[in-house]
């Protein structure tokens, strides 16, 4: 029995992550393209510090977000200055689920464009195109399914974020208790069952961002049809 | 008109250059390695890190003195790489129309005419992933074409495709040639191919020049056969048909000579297999490898090779165990490779005059 209740986390839950992915897909893509083609030294050190989000406990990336946001330093004051506010509402969760599957799109995203031919990069040039006409005209249209398939995988994480949310977002009931932070409430309040319903929405969307995810990377490397 | 002045960092060796191209058309042969390559994306502009100067009619490209590096987007050169590299994401008529930068009345005719002499019109809609080898090189000549390059870099088009495929696509390059009248760079391995095609070669070998200059005076045979690693030599012969026998499966080839040497008479017509296209009046292209080219004492009496006539000794060079014989037949060169018995037995010598013979079969024909 799916109660009101659950459908609303369920919303919040998605809207989050939806807009975290969406957040982040200009970003990552860009990163990754320029990873892709930076041949410097650099390079290892940039992806090192990218990664971090991915290997880090969450918690740590939460504490230096507050850190960041707080008014104790010119960052947080600008923002505040700006009229944004941040912490302990909806857009806390989505900076901290944002800020925790970047990695993922980076990653899938260079991938896809480190398997592009770079003669057809090359060749595009020399058929006019300069730098921006290539990325559009070659490096996106081979590389979409990767991008798409990493933009869903940062979905899923999004949709799974704990504790950079919690620590930035707080666990605010109809404003920043998504999924994963009302099975923990439930589950502290020991509604086990009430917990178990919402594990198996979450379980369901995951599996089918997952599947889809799947079925692209695995269609990557077959020719497009010839109609 | 190309003069470049150019140095890279390669495995193993740096390649140092400097040119003077002047040609229609330039064959660069070398081996496997030596820098060609980098050689066309050095002009191309895809190699950032290259030093010194290259200018194309006036046209600065490069000039690392003065920090300039022209992108390649602005250089107006069409690039044929070695595998074609067609984008996969477009059809062939996506492919060729890529560097157009509008659809015009007049671009559409000349994607069209293009095509045409391409052959590649019935094409238009397929993947890059469904066309063969020969299908997919002659689109990506079309893409570069089309754009009305300042000169046409082509890599070995040729090399991934088997000797069937090479001869029905080397005419379309001498098409390209005579009708598109772009110049260009041709990087190959076949001597055949620098003959027929290029006025002007360059070989390379290990990232420097060794020999540059008109094609038939730079691959002489020792030179060929140093870069090349065997000995064969061709002949190359151009000329018009007059005549067609259609049963027998021949033709009659009457050869071009040099303009300089047309005062002498004109060079015997030579029977040669009739083909695909040819009729009387156009213009055709044949070889024959210099070891199938015969020589005898005397004016031989019923032989069945249909071309026979007398030349002139004009030199002798020894290749290893053979030795490359050269002779003129009313302004034609021939080579004529025979072992060092035959010429001892025959008397061989410059100035002595000999009877050629050459099988109709052994006749090529390269476009």
């Amino acid at each position: 029995m799916i109660e009101v209740d659950d459908l609303s986390i369920l919303g919040l839950s998605l809207e989050v992550a939806l807009m975290a992915t969406f957040a982040i897909l200009p970003i990552g893509v860009g990163l990754a393209w320029f990873l892709a083609g930076w041949r410097g030294h650099g390079r290892v050190v940039v992806e090192s510090i990218l990664t971090l989000p991915l290997v880090l406990p969450p918690t740590a990336i939460g504490i230096v977000l507050l850190t960041l946001l707080s008014k104790n330093n010119a960052f947080g004051r600008a923002i505040a200055r700006a009229g944004i506010d941040i912490m302990f509402t909806w857009r806390a969760a989505v900076l901290a689920s944002a800020v925790m599957s970047l990695p993922l799109l980076v990653r899938s995203a260079r991938t896809a464009f480190e398997e592009i031919d770079p003669r057809l990069l090359g060749i595009a040039r020399t058929l006019g195109d300069g730098p921006w006409r290539v990325f559009r005209r070659v490096a996106l249209p081979l590389a979409w399914r990767g991008i798409v398939a990493g933009a869903l995988l940062s979905f899923c994480r999004a949709l799974g974020e704990f504790g950079a949310t919690i620590l930035v977002g707080g666990n605010i009931p109809g404003r920043t208790q998504t999924l994963a932070l009302a099975i923990f409430h439930r589950s502290q309040t020991g509604r086990d069952g009430d917990a178990l319903r919402l594990v198996a929405i979450v379980c369901f969307v995951a599996l089918a961002a997952v599947y889809a995810t799947e079925r692209l990377a695995r269609r990557r490397h077959a020719p497009p049809s010839a109609t | 008109m190309i003069d470049l002045s150019i140095r890279l960092a390669l495995q193993p060796f740096t390649l140092e250059l400097e040119l003077a191209l002047a040609g229609r058309v330039t064959a660069v042969l070398g081996p496997s390695g030596c820098g060609k390559t980098s050689l066309l994306e050095i002009i191309a502009g895809l190699r950032r890190r290259a030093e010194g100067r290259v200018t194309l009619d006036g046209a600065v490209f490069l000039d690392s003195q003065r920090r300039i590096h022209l992108p390649p987007e602005r250089r107006q050169i069409g690039y044929v790489p070695q595998e074609p590299a067609l984008f996969p994401h477009l059809d062939v008529g996506g492919n060729v129309r890529y560097g157009l930068r509008s659809a015009s009345a007049e671009s559409n005719r000349s994607v069209a005419e293009t095509m045409d002499l391409l052959e590649i019109g019935a094409l238009v809609a397929r993947y890059p992933q469904t066309l063969s080898g020969g299908e997919a090189q002659r689109v990506a000549l079309a893409r570069a074409l089309i754009t009305r390059p300042r000169v046409l870099l082509l890599d070995e088009p040729l090399a991934a495709l088997d000797a069937e495929l090479r001869h029905r696509i080397l005419p379309y390059l001498m098409r390209v040639r005579d009708e598109a009248k772009i110049p260009m760079i041709y990087v190959t391995h076949h001597v055949g191919e620098a003959l027929a095609l290029a006025d002007e070669a360059v070989v390379m070998r290990a990232g420097r020049v060794e020999a540059t200059g008109p094609v038939r005076y730079v691959l002489t045979p020792k030179l060929v056969s140093s870069v090349r690693g065997d000995a064969t030599f061709e002949n190359i012969v151009h000329g018009v048909v007059t005549a067609i026998d259609v049963d027998a499966g021949t033709a009659r080839l009457a050869p071009h000579v040099a303009p300089s040497d047309e005062s002498g008479s004109p060079p015997p017509t030579l029977t040669v297999p009739t083909g695909h296209g040819l009729r009387v009046g156009s213009h055709a292209t044949y070889r024959v490898a210099s070891e199938d080219v015969l020589l005898l004492r005397g004016s031989p009496a019923g032989i069945s090779a249909r071309n026979v006539f007398s030349a002139r000794v004009t030199g002798i060079e020894t290749l290893r165990t053979d030795v490359l014989v050269r002779l003129e037949a009313s302004a034609l060169e021939w080579r004529a490779l025979v072992t060092a018995a035959a010429v001892r037995e025959l008397a061989i010598a410059p100035g002595g005059e000999l009877f050629v013979a050459i099988k109709t079969h052994s006749l090529e024909r390269l476009g």
